[in-house]
């Protein structure tokens, strides 16, 4: 795989996974505010993927149809996609889902800022679109989470379901395949690991908890590794898709 | 801008000579209880039908084929929850119950939503079809009672959940027309789809209008049931014939005479059977509702009694609870 394809997969494989999950929500969040904002949220970060598979079909001078993009988003074996095994987590608690829309939504802030000077310019652009619409994304669970946190009953549940998604964080962080010749090319300015002492500060914040993410990224699989997850996420994408695969829907 | 004046009238009889004025009635106003009511029931109901319907397209939204397609869907359906929002807070400026109680009301089995949402979307073509034909028909029944709507908020409610349900018909027809042009095996998945869905989207619209209907004589609906009824089988029966489509009905002619298509006779045993909450998919379409109220009921009461120094920490706002 093409080093630089490689490195855009695992924001753009992300992005579609986290989107999908979201999608999820929709009709039984804890009440209809949050239907509705929960998949805005969802719906944007399906945005996203959209936009960084363009990228993708823009280095190989591939127009970007709605086939070509779902080509990308659908259509690869599994061990193509450079998906982080926290947006293949399959989950019906929403503790968890609000908790991993934060912890997702605060290392994308940091991820997004390692691009805003992509020599990539097509990157570089998106990832200065994509911040209008993902500070709200962190407003909505930092409001949330400001008032859930302050109640006796929600802290705890909140705390189990934030541990419950730390053994996740090392493979977020890891190094992406590809990102050695995505920095020597200018595409991303640092490696993903760079994010680790960030988000550390962000939970010591938040939850008031020491997380040591630095020495567990070197033990952490890659994103070249499926989690058990994946497979019953695709399946359950590719369910209208794999019925009849002649046809255009 | 409506009257922030409470209006009040000596008789039923002088509030119905207001209405058949042409008069709007609004919240402040003091209406008779037995209008209060029904307007407050009718809403109720619609507010019911969009979240129920949402819970309906909910199950295939993570199925759709497509990245764009599948945004066009999410937003779709969550129109159609962003409808319940809004009609539910129409509803609860009523007096009558508050949105929470509406909503136990509802996963309790004790209140009312449309036919159509008993039943399970089982395929991607029962998806399609209700896009098309359902909301065709629920956008139908929804200009007639905007149209002509002697309730002022409902009224200016419902000109924005119009113009949103066109775009939502639309999208349906637009997939259902790729189905038609699409594989064979495309087909036979949108006419078992038709076969199950034409007669409960046909249903919808209720029986025959009876002589003494309140909601006509409030001048709440404008058209009768029937009228709304046959308008839908004069569209939908010619243009799925176009597409080669066969249309479940073993009575269905076409009346020379009256230059239009008649269904024949309405079995009305199963819109009976939804109202009773004895659907096909009733049980598992409220229990899991109440189910999935019941395991977030945690995050209500802690937003309810959350303190206010809550959100300084960020600054942001504080999320509103149910």
């Amino acid at each position: 795989m093409n080093p630089i394809e490689e490195f855009i997969f695992s924001f753009a494989d992300d992005e579609h996974l986290i989107g999908q999950q979201h999608t999820e929500w929709i009709g039984v969040a804890p009440f209809l505010e949050e239907d509705l904002a929960f998949s805005s949220i969802g719906q944007d970060e399906l945005g996203h993927a959209v936009l960084l598979y363009e990228v993708v079909l823009g280095l190989r001078e591939t127009e970007a149809t709605d086939e070509a993009i779902d080509a990308l988003a659908y259509d690869r074996g599994a061990s193509e996609y450079r998906s982080s095994h926290l947006v293949e987590l399959a989950t019906t608690d929403w503790a968890q889902a609000l908790l991993r829309h934060w912890l997702y939504d605060t290392v994308e802030q940091f991820r997004w800022e390692l691009v805003v000077g992509s020599s990539n310019t097509a990157l570089a652009e998106i990832a200065i679109r994509v911040e209008r619409e993902e500070r709200f994304h962190r407003r909505h669970a930092d409001a949330l989470l400001d008032s859930l946190l302050a109640s006796p009953v929600a802290r705890p549940v909140l705390l189990a379901a934030f541990d419950s998604l730390t053994p996740f964080i090392a493979n977020l962080l890891a190094p992406v395949a590809g990102e050695t010749e995505a920095i020597a090319q200018g595409v991303v300015s640092a490696s993903i690991t760079t994010i680790a002492p960030l988000l550390e500060q962000r939970v010591a914040d938040r939850f008031e908890q020491t997380l040591s993410i630095t020495a567990d990224i070197s033990n952490s699989p890659g994103r070249d590794v499926r989690s058990d997850h994946f497979q019953t996420l695709m399946d359950r994408m590719r369910e209208v898709i794999d019925y009849d695969p002649q046809a255009v829907w | 801008m409506p009257s922030v004046m409470s209006r009040t009238w000596e008789s039923l009889e002088e509030f119905e000579a207001f209405l058949d004025d042409g008069g709007i009635v609004e919240v402040d106003d003091a209406m008779p209880d037995e209008y209060r009511q029904a307007v407050f029931a009718f809403i109720e109901m619609h507010a019911n039908s969009e979240l129920m319907g949402g819970l309906t397209e909910r199950d295939w939204i993570p199925k759709t084929p497509g990245l764009r397609h599948k945004m066009s869907v999410l937003a779709k359906t969550q129109d159609e929850i962003g409808h319940g929002h809004l009609l539910y807070m129409v509803a609860a400026d009523m007096g009558v119950k508050t949105r929470t109680e509406m909503l136990e009301d509802l996963f309790a089995g004790r209140s009312r939503f449309h036919n159509v949402f008993h039943y399970q979307a089982k395929t991607w073509g029962d998806q399609v079809a209700i896009a098309f034909l359902v909301d065709a028909a629920a956008l139908a029944s929804q200009q007639a009672v905007f149209k002509n709507c002697s309730y002022g908020p409902y009224r200016r409610i419902l000109k924005r959940i119009i113009s949103e349900e066109g775009f939502h018909m639309r999208l349906g027809e637009d997939r259902m027309m790729r189905i038609a042009q699409g594989t064979e095996k495309q087909r036979a998945l949108f006419q078992d789809s038709l076969d199950r869905w034409f007669w409960p989207a046909l249903q919808l619209f209720g029986p025959d209008s009876k002589p003494n209907d309140v909601l006509l004589k409030w001048h709440i609906k404008s058209e009768r049931n029937e009228v709304l009824r046959s308008r839908w089988v004069q569209k939908f029966v010619p243009m799925l014939h176009s597409y080669g489509f066969t249309i479940p009905a073993p009575d269905l002619r076409y009346d020379e005479e009256a230059k239009q298509w008649d269904v024949g006779p309405i079995d009305w045993e199963p819109l009976k059977a939804t109202l009773a909450q004895g659907g096909p998919d009733s049980a598992r379409r409220i229990g899991e509702a109440l189910d999935n109220w019941q395991r977030t009921a945690w995050v209500r009461s802690a937003l309810e009694s959350a303190p206010e120094s809550g959100p300084e920490k960020t600054g942001n706002p504080s999320p509103v609870p149910a």
